[in-house]
């Protein structure tokens, strides 16, 4: 019973270095840090950081873009502009 | 690159049926509007294949059913609107049980690899509270194998809104 559970958990530990290993690579913040192994945890928590800072961008350029759609309510040659962009 | 198009393509749709919400309204709902019809959009790119997916477009529903209902039509992925999340499975209690007996008999290293793991559990944690669906991710693998996705997807949603305001402020500089 013992050896079963230990197996199982061998295979998916190796499956989740594999994993974490493809994290390392995706985050730019850790594809910098080419010197020598990063922990799991470390990882992990760069992830975490980095999907933040994404949430927070995508926050930021929809806060721009309103802004400026709001510009656009004259018809001038600024909302054709962002119209033609946006179609 | 083609997934870019794609999002380009669901995203434009997706503002026009928002439309709605973004002429003659307040910065707030303008934002808002842009912020879900950016996120139906990267969502719909899976076509409900990855549970983050699923659960995004659960989201973004339950924010505004009628108005993604109609965009999930105009992009021609009704079906979306119906995907199922998993159950959460929740064996918590009976695994920190077992964890304390074997815990007693354990070496110095030992000790340490189950801190390390600790560790790592509460990073996981972390990780759950950042992708959309990874309160029902209970596998460490799955939960990785979604965030993997769910980045790249994001990156995508990224540059994309990035290069059309980048464009759209430097036209109107000028």
């Amino acid at each position: 019973m013992s050896s079963r559970r230990s197996r199982q958990s061998g295979i998916s530990d190796d499956q989740i270095a594999n994993l974490v290993t493809k994290l390392q690579h995706l985050i730019p913040e850790l594809r910098r840090r080419r010197s020598g192994k990063v922990s799991a945890s470390t990882v992990l928590q760069e992830t975490c950081n980095y999907i933040r800072n994404l949430h927070r961008e995508v926050d930021d350029l929809s806060d721009r873009l309103s802004e400026l759609l709001a510009s656009t309510d004259d018809n001038s040659a600024e909302a054709a502009i962002i119209r033609s962009l946006l179609n | 690159s083609s997934m870019n198009e794609e999002f380009l393509k669901k995203w434009q749709m997706g503002l026009q049926i928002f439309s709605p919400s973004i002429d003659n309204t307040s910065v707030s709902e303008r934002k808002r509007a842009i912020k879900l019809s950016a996120d139906v959009a990267m969502a719909s790119l899976r076509k409900g294949t990855t549970c983050w997916s699923r659960a995004l477009i659960q989201k973004t529903a339950t924010e505004d059913n009628f108005l993604v209902r109609q965009m999930l039509s105009g992009i021609k992925e009704e079906p979306l609107i119906n995907k199922k999340l998993p159950k959460v499975m929740c064996h918590r209690k009976i695994v920190r049980r077992s964890k304390k007996i074997l815990m007693r008999r354990k070496s110095r290293s030992a000790m340490e690899e189950v801190a390390a793991k600790k560790l790592v559990k509460k990073k996981t944690q972390g990780l759950r509270n950042v992708v959309p669906g990874g309160e029902f991710m209970s596998s460490n693998v799955l939960l990785i194998q979604e965030t993997l996705d769910y980045i790249i997807s994001l990156q995508t949603q990224v540059n994309v809104m990035k290069s059309i305001v980048d464009a759209a402020e430097a036209g109107i500089e000028r």
